[in-house]
């Protein structure tokens, strides 16, 4: 596919280039990548970390905005280091062993947790060149591995000696189990409409008409199922049951403090971001600017905005979103939450395959109708 | 009430009726499981609401007082008495397969004052530790710390309940039966847990995450309260309803002013009335208000949670200008009420009650239809009218089950017999139906300070009272109908200036005294919120 | 068909529902604040004048107070927080007199329940509205109220200004 050669003068493109490009001049082989895997993989921790604090800052933020409260605003200004500061001080507490359980498996759950949504993290295209993997089955990779983290859940819930923490996994068990087949559905149905499973090729596919617009009534719906679906596995309100605060009290983790509590606290957050980030992606065109074919002035101004920028605006809006939804609602019942995947989001996202395999068949696409590239 | 002393007569011969402050008959503690079964079983007028079960020491012998009433008419009163001579062993016949609500009770007087009641199914002490040496509420109680030293082990709480049984040839047989089940999987709600609203400790064994059975276990933050009324003087005791449920405060404090104006024969000036009734409703509202949050919180909603407490603090805020205090806000005394209204009274009041308005129509369009709200209220946590008579279950809960119990409308006090409101009623008894009362009642309550607010007459605040209250001997009772449900107050007066025996009637405990009943099937996810929308405050319990 | 439509029209006023729900906190977000940020806005917090914070007993520029040592306050508290001391001195005309010696008041068992300042015959004491009482020590939660050399003010004004001076 031709495309417009745009100057796009905020990429980093060029100076990932001009890294690579000295490495390669002064090193072998084998040592450039390895250094270049060490830097991607520290810049993807020190990223992870970073966007944990922001969401944490911004979650209580607009909450309390929501909430017709003012939120942190002793820590700096505007309370700005209030993460920062929580984050040291979660550092330094004790961790608290408990007698009678399963100290290896209490101690491994968490770590469960984060890897899992650390490795989801990392397949995540930030912007143009700022891919560390790109898997030709990037969206099967990312369903796979983002259900590591029931693991952690449930290893937390069973070696906690807690009969509340017990309850708390298997609930969240069935809410997993439950809903990754929506998550997975839905993000099938787009994987019908572009045809294929990179996660690159993917956001080509998408540069003038997003998939959300592409598939229009299917891709509404999957949208809408995949957001609800999602919301759900990342165990936030109204889909907290696992926590279930006002009955659990914390759920799985009622007996972690310090870190080891940090860990699922951060894995909850950056869930949140990685399914955000997974929905911007599939649905909203990824680190695309927002194009219309044919209006190249236009084009010419939107690309000026760097592609990080378009990414991380699309997936804070969808955070935004989710954040909205879970200070609205009260909290479902488990037999709800069960009847709202396999009563309605489950028979009308298979309803959805199928139309969706129809549409681009017939040729019903936005793009098919209007021939856009 | 001619045919009904007629009744008591035909059924027990030797009862003693007495014309006192209400009807009070005293018979043998044998012939009273009868007497009751006959009042609660008569057609016309059932009296089949027991209102207070109030354990006496008096003195040679230890008694109990039974105040009942008629549910179709709460203001047909009758106080039945009875007692036991013997104090190594005092033993009664239960009433708790009559009515309901006796159980706790009973459990609570044998506590503080050693009473055993035959044939109640669970004889374990309310309140108090079962190995506590002595009865507190005795008046030969030893107080010394050495008897029940205060201790830092932990303890098993006992599983086994006692009970005293009579078998059909009329033996009595002392014998245990097992709270729960072997392989029960219990889990402890409470003492300290976010929703139990306050030191309450639920044992709840599940099957799954069905409720299969409740066992209250109450009394972490028992006061004894009654115990040190009967060493205070009336003024003195007057902050300590304050501290029962302290969301009505100001409504507990009106009842104990109203038992002891009644008593002393005290008029109350007008003006007086006026602030107690605009009070009383401003703190109904302050109390539905938070009820709604907390109800809402459990739910999970916690933004509605603090919404909730947005419109309480312009109340408190008012209080805070009325009378010093925002919580405990201490406004009646005998006599009348300790401040006068401030300047701008008025106007903060009729300001507030557009905002209200406003903020109610809010609640309505965020909480009240919320399909998710509606799935974890509608048809959760029935309790149907019967059940709500026997267990007692008053207020906004008890009228949701369709019980027209409000005391402001059958017994008027202060000036609710001068204004137009409308009892809320509602047929489902579900939590939704409780949760809907709350809302509509708050509307209510605003009609009512309305009509008053503009017409508070000039003249006194409080009635000259003697230095040192002394009531006139005898037993005296008041009613008042607090956020959540009847309060009253009992005081047996000897001719002193303290009482010889204080009682409350809470009604937070006849509300979790439903809750094992309404509770049972359900998820534990809706415990939490049928708890919420019967909305009990826990030290109205342990007082 | 009746079932279908039933789970379709479900599903239309359950969501309606909850966007109505969303619109309410939408509109939240953007209204003004109520929270009161405290240290900050010392200068401008209004606390209620019958606010009861801490009890006091005044004096006037003479240092005289106008408690007579009667006890009735101390006899009234329903926790014994307040201790009158009171002592005999022999004023110049021979007489025995009782006068307040100190007068101490526990403010870290007081339940504000305002009956010392209501039956007080000599109105002597009253509840100011300055509620940061926050200390470290229990201890200091008991207050002296009569200052050190005060005495009591004299109902007459013919009677000689200074009479007893030698507290």
């Amino acid at each position: 596919m031709m495309l417009l050669n745009y100057s796009q003068p905020l990429e980093l493109t060029k100076l990932i280039k001009w890294f690579d490009n000295l490495l390669r001049a002064s090193l072998p082989e084998f040592w450039t990548l390895l250094i270049e895997f060490v830097v991607v993989a520290l810049a993807l921790l020190a990223v992870y970390v970073v966007v944990a604090l922001l969401l944490i800052y911004a979650e209580r933020k607009i909450t309390a905005f929501f909430q017709a409260r003012i939120g942190p605003n002793r820590a700096g200004k505007w309370g700005l280091l209030q993460s920062p500061a929580d984050m040291i001080k979660i550092l330094l507490k004790e961790i608290i062993k408990i007698s009678r359980s399963d100290r290896f498996l209490f101690f491994a759950a968490p770590f469960f947790m984060i890897v899992a949504s650390f490795a989801t993290f990392a397949a995540i295209p930030f912007g143009q060149s700022l891919h560390a993997i790109d898997f030709n089955i990037g969206v099967l990779y990312v369903i796979a591995i983002s259900s590591l983290g029931i693991i952690g859940v449930f290893l937390a819930g069973w070696s906690s000696n807690n009969k509340y923490s017990m309850i708390g996994a298997m609930r969240s068990g069935a809410q997993f189990v439950s809903y990754e087949l929506s998550a997975g559905f839905a993000l099938m149905t787009i994987v019908v409409l572009s045809g294929t499973m990179q996660f690159s090729e993917m956001i080509e596919g998408q540069r003038y008409c997003w998939n959300i617009f592409n598939g229009h009534i299917s891709s509404l719906i999957a949208f809408v199922i995949y957001l609800i679906s999602g919301h759900a596995e990342t165990n936030r309100g109204p889909f907290d049951l696992p926590e279930a605060e006002s009955e659990l009290t914390a759920g799985y983790h009622t007996e972690y403090s310090g870190i080891m509590f940090g860990y699922y606290y951060l894995a909850e957050y950056l869930n949140m971001f990685v399914i955000a980030s997974i929905a911007t992606t599939v649905f909203l065109g990824g680190y695309l600017p927002f194009e219309i074919q044919g209006w190249d002035g236009f084009n010419q101004i939107m690309n000026y905005i760097p592609s990080y920028v378009w990414f991380f605006g699309k997936t804070f809006v969808l955070i935004f979103l989710s954040l909205w939804v879970r200070w609205s609602f009260p909290r479902l019942r488990i037999d709800q939450l069960l009847n709202l995947e396999w009563k309605y989001l489950l028979p009308i996202n298979l309803l959805n395959i199928v139309l969706m395999v129809l549409l681009v068949l017939t040729g019903l696409t936005l793009k098919d109708l209007f021939g856009i590239l | 009430m001619e045919d009904i002393k007629k009744l008591i007569l035909d059924t027990v011969k030797d009862a003693v009726i007495e014309e006192k402050q209400k009807l009070t008959v005293t018979v043998e503690w044998t012939k009273l499981p009868l007497l009751a079964k006959t009042l609660r079983n008569n057609k016309d007028l059932p009296f089949d609401f027991l209102v207070n079960l109030i354990g006496v020491d008096r003195g040679e012998e230890l008694g109990v007082n039974y105040l009942i009433c008629s549910s179709k008419d709460l203001s047909k009163e009758i106080v039945l008495k009875t007692s036991t001579t013997n104090r190594e062993n005092p033993l009664l016949y239960t009433v708790t397969d009559i009515y309901e609500s006796a159980h706790y009770s009973e459990r609570e007087v044998y506590a503080l004052l050693g009473i055993r009641f035959i044939n109640n199914p669970d004889m374990r002490k309310f309140f108090l530790n079962s190995d506590w040496k002595g009865f507190p509420l005795r008046k030969d109680y030893d107080t010394n710390p050495d008897i029940n030293p205060v201790s830092i082990e932990s303890k098993e709480i006992q599983d086994i309940a006692p009970r005293i049984m009579e078998t059909e040839e009329g033996q009595l047989l002392e014998e245990t039966v097992k709270v729960f089940e072997d392989d029960d999987y219990v889990i402890n709600i409470g003492p300290q847990h976010p929703s139990t609203h306050g030191v309450m400790h639920f044992r709840v064994s599940l099957d799954g995450e069905n409720i299969k059975k409740i066992d209250v276990h109450s009394g972490y933050i028992h006061r004894g309260i009654e115990k040190l009324s009967e060493s205070l003087t009336y003024p003195q005791i007057l902050h300590f309803t304050d501290r029962l449920d302290y969301l009505s405060a100001n409504m507990n404090r009106h009842a104990l002013c109203m038992c002891i104006e009644q008593a002393a024969e005290i008029e109350v000036p007008l003006r007086a009335q006026y602030i107690r009734t605009i009070m009383d409703e401003l703190n109904r509202i302050d109390s539905h208000c938070l009820a709604w949050a907390t109800h809402t919180n459990d739910l999970g909603a916690t933004t509605a949670f603090i919404y909730g407490m947005r419109e309480r603090e312009v109340i408190l805020q008012i209080f805070e200008k009325t009378c010093g205090g925002r919580l405990i806000i201490n406004q009646n005394v005998v006599g009348g009420v300790m401040f006068d209204i401030y300047k701008d009274f008025q106007k903060d009041v009729k300001a507030f009650i557009p905002y209200m308005r406003e903020k109610l129509a809010e609640y309505d369009r965020f909480f009240s239809h919320n399909v998710i709200a509606l799935g974890r209220m509608v048809n959760i946590g029935h309790l149907s009218k019967e059940n709500a008579i026997a267990y007692g279950v008053t207020g906004p809960a008890g009228r949701a089950s369709g019980w027209s119990c409000d005391i402001r409308k059958h017994i008027p006090y202060a000036l609710y017999d001068q204004v137009n409101f409308k009892e809320v009623i509602r047929t489902e008894g579900d939590s939704y139906a409780r949760y809907l009362n709350r809302l509509d009642e708050i509307e209510q309550s605003l009609c009512i300070i309305e009509q008053l607010i503009d017409n508070i007459p000039e003249g006194e605040i409080c009635a000259k009272t003697k230095p040192i209250i002394r009531l006139p001997e005898g037993e005296y009772h008041a009613r008042v109908e607090a956020a959540r449900g009847e309060f009253g107050v009992f005081i047996e007066s000897r001719g002193d200036k303290f009482p010889y025996r204080l009682k409350f009637r809470s009604p937070s405990m006849q509300l979790v005294s439903a809750m094992p009943l309404i509770c049972k099937g359900e998820k534990i996810a809706d415990f939490i919120g049928i708890g919420g929308s019967m909305d009990y405050v826990i030290p109205d319990i342990d007082r | 068909m009746n079932s279908l439509s039933k789970y379709f029209l479900g599903i239309y006023t359950g969501v309606k529902s909850l966007l109505v729900g969303m619109s309410v906190t939408w509109k939240e977000l953007w209204t003004k604040k109520v929270t009161q940020q405290y240290p900050e806005n010392r200068k401008t917090l209004v606390v209620s004048d019958r606010f009861r914070c801490e009890l006091t007993m005044p004096h006037d520029e003479n240092n005289e107070h106008a408690c007579t040592a009667c006890g009735i306050c101390q006899m009234n508290c329903p926790n014994g927080t307040i201790d009158v001391q009171s002592k005999m001195i022999e004023t110049e005309d021979g007489k025995k007199k009782k006068i307040l010696d100190v007068y101490t008041w526990d403010q870290g068992m007081c339940t504000f329940c305002n009956l010392c300042v209501i039956t007080c015959p000599s109105s002597a004491i009253k509840f100011e509205n300055n509620f940061e009482n926050s200390v470290f020590n229990r201890r200091k939660l008991i207050h002296r109220l009569n200052n050190e050399g005060s005495k009591l003010r004299e109902k007459k004004k013919e009677v000689k200004p200074a009479e007893s001076k030698a507290e």
